[in-house]
């Protein structure tokens, strides 16, 4: 049991996971439990995991409609495995040490207009035929179920399997569960190196070599170069994004709230923090690419949170930070890969966070061999060529 | 004995409800002036079940929170009395305050831009003469302040209304002159104005009484001062253990003494200060417990240097030690504060002797009040937003803003003036604004008349004075700069979030994992004082544990907002943006 930066790394392992975010930890620790040798390494400056908002998405996110309309075919394709990747939300939670402040209390994504609440209608009847559990609410059912809501909300789309997470917690339980089974946990070490050969991977790193008998890329944004230094190059975009928090106050705002046409996601922490998103641009900068905020993000969010939730003006902010999202082509890269035996994917499609602990579990099943419960054949990196 | 001055000024007829008890107070003063003056230090329960009262006394470790009028986390060292107020006792994390009236969703071309010559950052002794400096060279000026009085921490203002000739200090006058000298040459100040954030190359948001503002100026000069560092032993979060500063403050800005039986403890010659202030003023300073061994012999040629370069400053600090001895007030050299503990309605403070890395337990003091002074931490978080460079000084125990003689930073067009860029005191900040003024103004082609001229010559002499002075005044002071040596496992290291040592030690079991890492499994650093007082101290845990020098990535990434700021504040823009 071992994450000590300082301890050198093993020099030959069953498998080497590269990205410690919550997929590849929910990948080391399944793996783990099966009686693999796993190392995970990871680059541990600014990844998912340690930005992740936690929100469970799972009705269709307006933002992604309007930014990727290209991609609405492949979110609706992968519309079923959200209400699955909370199930497993809910499989993991019990199986923790600690209260992960898991609370699937419902989403709300609100519309201002007629329009737009014909918008979310739509999208609401076309989310029912794909097998999802979602209604529409008028402003009296509003005021009955969400009273914090702002005076010019007409109406709004329920999904009552979303919900939210304390990231913080959820990270280090399942951290926990992964070293207690013999995990190595790498951080501040970034791949430099990764070949195939023979007799499996060998995988240069700013701490030194390591050879691994099968190596799962499940680095979110990063996956993009690594894949490349295999020679399968991937267009994985890396979405600096803008967060903020406030500080605590009792709980007041019970769904996570989206809205139909403006860049605004927010929900409260079981402690009482509200988390305020919504795919504000943050930017990437200096040699490090360092996600850094913009005041543009921070005073539109901001304006938008407490129109849509007036008493949220009453807070103080007390911090800002940039998270990155990871965008493929709106699905999912999970599975092996034709050509390179050995080698898989961990990368969920959009709202990593939700879909962390199922896609895991895929990615495990695929690889101990076991048919996985639900058919992954669509996601594979093959269809990159 | 009554806690207030008999110049702190009539007590006007407001009388505050303070837990349903009728509390006389005066127009003007701090809520937790009010509190302390009538003896009441304990102002709030935390989640974990304990008090808190006053601690920094400027607005920085939010441990001071009450709620006023029905809205709970209100700063009480920030609040001023303005009327009959309800004042109660809250708990964590407070209620939801009533506000409902949400502003038309706004973005960042809806606030006012304004681009003055120069914007200082900061009304202490470095802001006002870089802005002096400035607009006397002609260059526009404008002045954020976030207290409702400029002068700073060193040149403490008395609160408005408090009659002034009651107030009879030479450094008080000083600050006053400057504040008059500002105003003349036309900068605009603009007070209870917060500069929350910072981002590159060169955008300041600000918030302010006239709204949420945009400053793209075409200089920069930032003297955000410095805020007293924290030194954890056990108790030092229990009610009536306050910073020196913050005593001070009570002091000098409101005419309130801090209690009536006060023991001091820390490092440096503020402490001796302000034990003399609150002497004179009628409390009863039991002692002063001063880290540094007593001056000996081998001192000697350090004390005649400081005699060469300020010997005014030398006399009075040779004064202020005698005044001491003839009230009676013991400086106990080479002693240190180990614990403190609630003792009958009063603490019990327990003194040690230096010794490796520790304290021995000595003796115990009971008294109502034990403020600590460690020394500074400089507020340095817009520089850093901003990419200004800064190196680790090992010596003084902080980053120190990288400068060239102008006092300009890595960052073209972006100055740092005084504490802010590493400690040196408010003399020489006030020389370095001078001289970043100066340079600022001549830089946008403005041509320095014969007096800012002077005074810059003048500057530069004396700041090479004041910084001979300082060094040769910190080696009588020299003192071992603990960080968590002297807390046990269950003191708390973050105040805000109660994360104690144990916890910390906890989180570096398996591995040593860097400061964020460390914050994201112990919530230290992610309360309301951003982290100003447990970062660093987390920092040299985690250098000396990881055998790595501290830098600039040692301490949090600086983030936006520098000081936590009310949203509606943020979001509501300049109804009328001045021309």
């Amino acid at each position: 049991m071992t994450a000590d930066h300082r301890l050198p790394l093993p020099k030959d392992i069953g498998t080497v996971i590269i990205g410690g975010g919550i997929v590849g930890m929910c990948l080391a620790w399944f793996l783990a439990e099966e009686g693999a040798e796993v190392a995970v390494l990871d680059d541990g400056r600014h990844a998912g995991t340690i930005a992740n908002a936690g929100g469970l998405h799972v009705q269709m996110q307006s933002r992604f409609m309007r930014l990727y309309p290209e991609m609405v075919p492949g979110f609706e394709q992968t519309l079923p495995f959200y209400p699955r990747a909370v199930e497993h939300w809910r499989r993991i939670a019990v199986r923790l040490d600690e209260d992960i402040e898991l609370a699937v209390t419902g989403g709300l994504m609100v519309a201002e207009s007629r329009e737009q609440y014909d918008f979310l209608a739509a999208k609401c009847r076309r989310e029912r035929q794909l097998g999802l559990e979602v209604d529409m609410l008028d402003r009296s059912a509003l005021e009955r179920v969400a009273p914090y809501l702002g005076p010019t909300i007409v109406g709004a789309e329920l999904c009552p399997t979303e919900g939210k997470i304390n990231p913080l917690l959820a990270n280090q339980a399942v951290r926990r569960q992964a070293l207690a089974l013999g995990v190595v946990h790498r951080t501040e070490t970034r791949v430099t190196g990764l070949v195939r050969s023979a007799a499996g991977f060998a995988i240069d790193t700013t701490a030194g070599s390591i050879l691994a008998g099968r190596v799962v890329i499940a680095a979110g944004a990063g996956a993009g170069a690594l894949s490349a230094l295999l020679g399968r190059p991937m267009p994985v975009r890396a979405e600096p994004l803008h967060m903020n928090i406030t500080e605590a106050t009792q709980p007041f705002i019970k769904h996570m709230v989206q809205h139909a046409d403006r860049q605004i996601t927010l929900k409260q922490l079981a402690a009482g923090q509200v988390v305020i998103g919504g795919g504000w641009p943050a930017t990437l900068v200096g040699p490090d690419a360092h996600p850094t905020v913009e005041i543009e993000s921070l005073i539109g969010s901001l304006s938008l949170a407490q129109h849509v939730v007036p008493q949220i003006g009453a807070l103080r902010l007390i911090r800002t930070w940039a998270g990155v999202n990871t965008s493929v082509d709106g699905r999912p890269v999970v599975g092996d890969v034709a050509g390179i035996p050995g080698l898989f994917f961990a990368i969920p499609g959009d709202a990593g966070y939700t879909l962390g602990p199922l896609t895991a579990r895929l990615v495990a099943d695929a690889m101990l061999g076991r048919a996985p419960e639900m058919s992954i054949t669509d996601y594979s990196a093959d269809r990159f060529g | 004995m009554t806690l207030r001055l008999a110049n702190g000024g009539a007590l006007d007829e407001i009388l505050l409800d303070v837990e349903g008890q009728a509390l006389a107070a005066r127009s003007g003063e701090s809520l937790a002036a009010a509190l302390t003056a009538a003896g009441i230090h304990s102002f709030r329960d935390t989640k974990g079940g304990g008090s808190r009262g006053l601690f920094c006394g400027m607005g920085v470790c939010h441990d001071c929170l009450v709620r006023v009028d029905e809205t709970d986390n209100r700063r009480a060292c920030m609040t001023k009395v303005t009327g009959q107020h309800a004042v109660r006792r809250q708990t964590f994390p407070g209620r939801l305050p009533a506000h409902s009236d949400s502003l038309a969703p706004i973005t960042i071309a809806d606030l006012a831009v304004r681009k003055p010559d120069v914007l200082v950052i900061g009304g202490g002794a470095g802001g006002l003469s870089a802005a002096i400096a400035a607009a006397e060279a002609g260059a526009g000026v404008v002045l954020l302040d976030e207290r409702a009085q400029s002068g700073g921490q060193y040149y403490k203002q008395p609160a408005e209304g408090r009659p002034r000739d009651a107030v009879a200090d030479a450094q008080v006058d000083e600050g006053q002159r400057l504040v008059a000298r500002a105003r003349r040459a036309g900068v605009e100040i603009l007070c209870n104005a917060e500069a929350w954030g910072a981002f590159a190359p060169m955008t300041i948001g600000a918030t302010t009484p006239q709204g949420s503002l945009v400053f793209q100026p075409r200089r920069l000069i930032v003297a955000a001062g410095a805020y007293e560092r924290g030194l954890p032993v056990p108790g030092w979060t229990l009610p009536g253990v306050m910073t020196t500063g913050a005593a001070q403050t009570l002091l000098k800005t409101d005419g309130v003494l801090a209690g009536r039986r006060i023991l001091i403890c820390g490092n440096g010659p503020l402490n001796l200060q302000i034990a003399l202030e609150l002497a004179r003023a009628g409390a009863t300073v039991v002692a002063v417990a001063e880290l540094a061994e007593a001056v000996g012999v081998r001192q000697a040629g350090t004390v005649l240097r400081m005699l060469r370069h300020a010997p005014r400053l030398a006399w009075q600090g040779a004064r202020m030690t005698v005044a001491l001895r003839r009230r009676g007030i013991p400086v106990l050299s080479g002693r240190g504060l180990v614990r403190v503990e609630p003792y009958d309605g009063a603490l019990r403070a327990t003194l040690g002797r230096r010794a490796h890395r520790t304290l021995s337990p000595e003796r115990d003091i009971v008294v109502d009040v034990v403020l600590m002074g460690y020394g500074f931490m400089p507020s340095n978080e817009l520089l850093l937003a901003l990419g200004c460079r800064h190196d680790f000084d090992a010596t003084r125990g902080h980053l120190v803003t990288a400068r060239n003689a102008q006092c300009e930073t890595s960052v073209t067009g972006v100055y740092g003036v005084g504490d802010c860029c590493g400690l040196g005191g408010a003399k020489a900040a006030c020389e370095e604004g001078w001289i970043a003024g100066a340079d600022a103004a001549r830089a946008l082609g403005r041509s320095l008349p014969p007096a800012v001229t002077h005074e810059v010559a003048a500057a530069r002499a004396r700041l090479a004075q004041h910084r001979d002075f300082q060094a040769a005044l910190w080696q009588l002071f020299a003192a071992p700069r603990w960080n968590t040596e002297l807390a046990q496992p269950d003191t708390l290291i973050c105040r805000c979030e109660e994360v104690p040592l144990g916890a910390i030690e906890a989180a570096m079991a398996d591995g040593t994992p860097d400061i964020g890492e460390i914050k994201r499994r112990t919530r230290l650093g992610m309360g309301r004082c951003q982290g100003r007082y447990c970062a660093p101290l987390l920092a040299s845990l985690l250098a000396e544990r990881r055998g790595r020098p501290i830098d600039a990535h040692a301490f949090f990434a600086p983030r936006a907002p520098a000081k936590p700021v009310a949203i509606k504040d943020l979001v509501r823009a300049a109804s009328a943006p001045p021309p």
